[in-house]
């Protein structure tokens, strides 16, 4: 189920052997050790992990906020060393300004876009539909809920149709209806753009639902555990045998144990058991 | 100021409003602000209640606190004969003059010095060192290299303003949360953008306490440096009167300060809240 490491030819995305350190209360702490994962265009990666394994860290190494690293980042084959309006991202905080509006909020992401201002004004309108925050548009940050201000920031994201969007668990603070809705609106996007997603969500269920791969990491060092293939007829069914097998089998790595509709934090021991061999 | 600002819809809350919709928030409004003022007014009312009694029943002698109808009598005779009006337009303009030039020098300096680390390494020390001198403990200095003229004044008004314009300015600039200075790099904002759309928004309510603070400086420095070099002005008003034991020409030149600060003060916060909506909005 492992997908191969294809080293030889350069894909869309490929970060290889990445190691990433950071000085601690004085001591080197390794917050990512040997990661290797290939992502070609138009793929959509979800990663999963415990909290701490340096999920949020590896996108800032492809969006290039932190050059300080070993290994490579290249995109297209070529060294990622800037940020760039070809990657987008959804931080794990929703990061609004709050001094500007919902709209200016939004806006702000084409202020570099060659596009004319009726057309900004358009896109920034057809983002604000599409995550439902149209009667928002006048609104600031500190007028909104938690879900809505990361709606926001995933219409910011967005709005620029970027080649790359990661996100950093984009959907975490939505109640289950709007997170669905959403989901769905994200797979639809993604298609429909092009893009290559990334998406960093602790919801196994969302990972396994949108992803076409599903990476698990571990920590302690941050390293890539597994990485599973979602293909055939379990895709996008959740209810399908397959689609629950590999829920299962992901929730298994990450030590949980996944029993009927009971979910429980099993001991180390249970969750060996509930791994397939 | 932005992109955002271009786009922004017309849309106000009040636009479809009915008229007595109106009226009742416009009766709303005032029964706050009332409320408001008559809470700001309720300690100076009763000073100046215990002012007029003790007067009234010479608890404190007449040379020591002239009566309130005393000082009323100076501000009316010293209004007629312009001499008031005089003193405070020679002094509101070494204020604004020296404010203007304090501030904006602050502004500037404190915005470099809160942008750059290495900056700060080598200034900042010195400048919260100076802060701690009284800028009236210059004057001795500044009269051997400006002379008492109309220079030193400026100057020293300007030295007083500048002080808190730039350390708050700095403040406020270097304390603009990494996470914010990290989306506009991955917004690819060039230095224009980052600075309009994040650090300046972000650091402007310290901006505004510096600026207040620097104004009210630059009221304690003119009439520090009117005491004690100068032949008009509120401050020589006030020496004056002292020397010629007419309390009421001190407490006439004090009320009339006053005044001019609160008001002052008042436009400076009205300018900052205009031009900070989110602020008041988002705690509503
Ligand atoms: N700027 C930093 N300085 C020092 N250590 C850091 C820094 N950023 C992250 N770390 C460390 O790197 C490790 C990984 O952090 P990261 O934020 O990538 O985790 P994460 O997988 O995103 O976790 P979560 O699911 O809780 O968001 C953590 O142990 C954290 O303490
Ligand atoms: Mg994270």
């Amino acid at each position: 189920m492992t997908a191969p490491a294809r080293e030889t030819a350069a894909h869309a995305l490929d970060i290889s052997h990445v190691s990433k350190r950071f000085l601690v209360s004085g001591r080197k702490m390794l917050a990512l050790s040997g990661v290797d994962l290939h992502v070609d265009e138009g793929e959509f990666v979800s990663i999963v992990g415990a909290s701490g394994c340096g999920k949020s860290t590896l996108l800032r190494l492809i969006l290039g906020l932190d050059t300080d690293y070993e290994g490579e980042v290249r995109i297209d084959g070529v060294r990622v060393k800037t940020p760039g309006l070809d990657r987008a991202i959804v931080f794990q905080d929703h990061r609004l300004l709050p001094w500007l509006n919902v709209r200016s909020n939004i806006a702000v992401a084409l202020r570099h876009s060659p596009l004319g201002k009726a057309e900004k004004a358009e896109r920034v309108d057809a983002q604000m539909r599409l995550v439902g925050l149209e009667r928002f548009s006048d609104a600031y940050p500190a007028q909104l809920s938690g879900g809505m201000a990361q709606r926001v920031a995933i219409a910011r994201a967005l709005v620029n149709r970027p080649r790359f969007l990661l996100l950093d668990e984009p959907l975490g603070a939505l109640d289950a209806l709007t997170r669905l809705r959403l989901q769905n609106e994200l797979l639809r996007i993604v298609r429909q753009e092009g893009a290559t997603a990334i998406l960093v969500t602790h919801d196994v269920d969302e990972a396994v639902y949108l992803g076409d791969r599903v990476v698990v990491m571990r920590p302690d060092p941050g390293r890539v555990a597994t990485v599973l293939s979602v293909s055939g007829p379990q895709t996008h069914d959740r209810s399908s045998p397959g689609f629950i097998g590999l829920r299962d089998q992901v929730l298994a790595l990450l030590g949980v144990a996944y029993n009927g509709a009971e979910l429980s934090l099993a001991r180390e021991a249970d969750a060996r058991e509930a791994a397939p061999a | 100021m932005s992109l955002g600002r271009t786009l922004a819809l017309p849309a106000r809350p009040g636009i479809g409003m009915s008229m007595s919709d109106r009226l009742r928030r416009f009766g709303a409004f005032a029964a706050k602000f009332a409320a408001k003022a008559l809470a700001g007014l309720a300690v100076p009312v009763g000073l100046a209640a215990a002012w007029f009694f003790c007067a009234r029943w010479n608890w404190i002698p007449e040379q020591i606190l002239p009566s309130p109808d005393a000082v009323w009598q100076t501000l009316r005779e010293t209004t007629a004969d312009g001499s008031l009006q005089s003193a405070t337009l020679v002094s509101l303009q070494r204020v604004l003059s020296g404010f203007a030039v304090g501030i904006v020098a602050g502004v500037g300096v404190g915005g470099a010095l809160g942008a750059s680390a290495t900056l700060r390494g080598y200034i900042e020390p010195f400048f919260l060192a100076f802060n701690q001198i009284p800028h009236i403990a210059w004057m001795p200095v500044l009269m051997l290299l400006f002379g008492i003229g109309e220079t030193l004044k400026i100057v020293l008004i300007a030295w007083a303003a500048f002080l808190p314009a730039t350390l708050c300015t700095l403040q406020g600039v270097r304390d603009v949360p990494a996470g914010y200075r990290e989306l506009g790099r991955v917004l690819m904002f060039d230095r224009r953008a980052t600075f309009s759309t994040i650090i300046l928004p972000c650091a402007l309510p310290s901006i505004f306490t510096g600026l207040r603070e620097g104004l009210a400086n630059a009221w304690h420095a003119l009439v520090a440096v009117e005491l004690l070099a100068s032949f008009e002005g509120l401050g020589y008003m006030m020496a004056y009167g002292r020397q010629l034991f007419q309390l009421e020409l001190v407490m006439a030149a004090m009320a009339v300060i006053a005044l001019i600060g609160l008001i002052f003060h008042t436009l400076l916060r009205w300018v900052e809240l205009r031009l900070s909506r989110w602020h008041l909005e988002g705690a509503a």
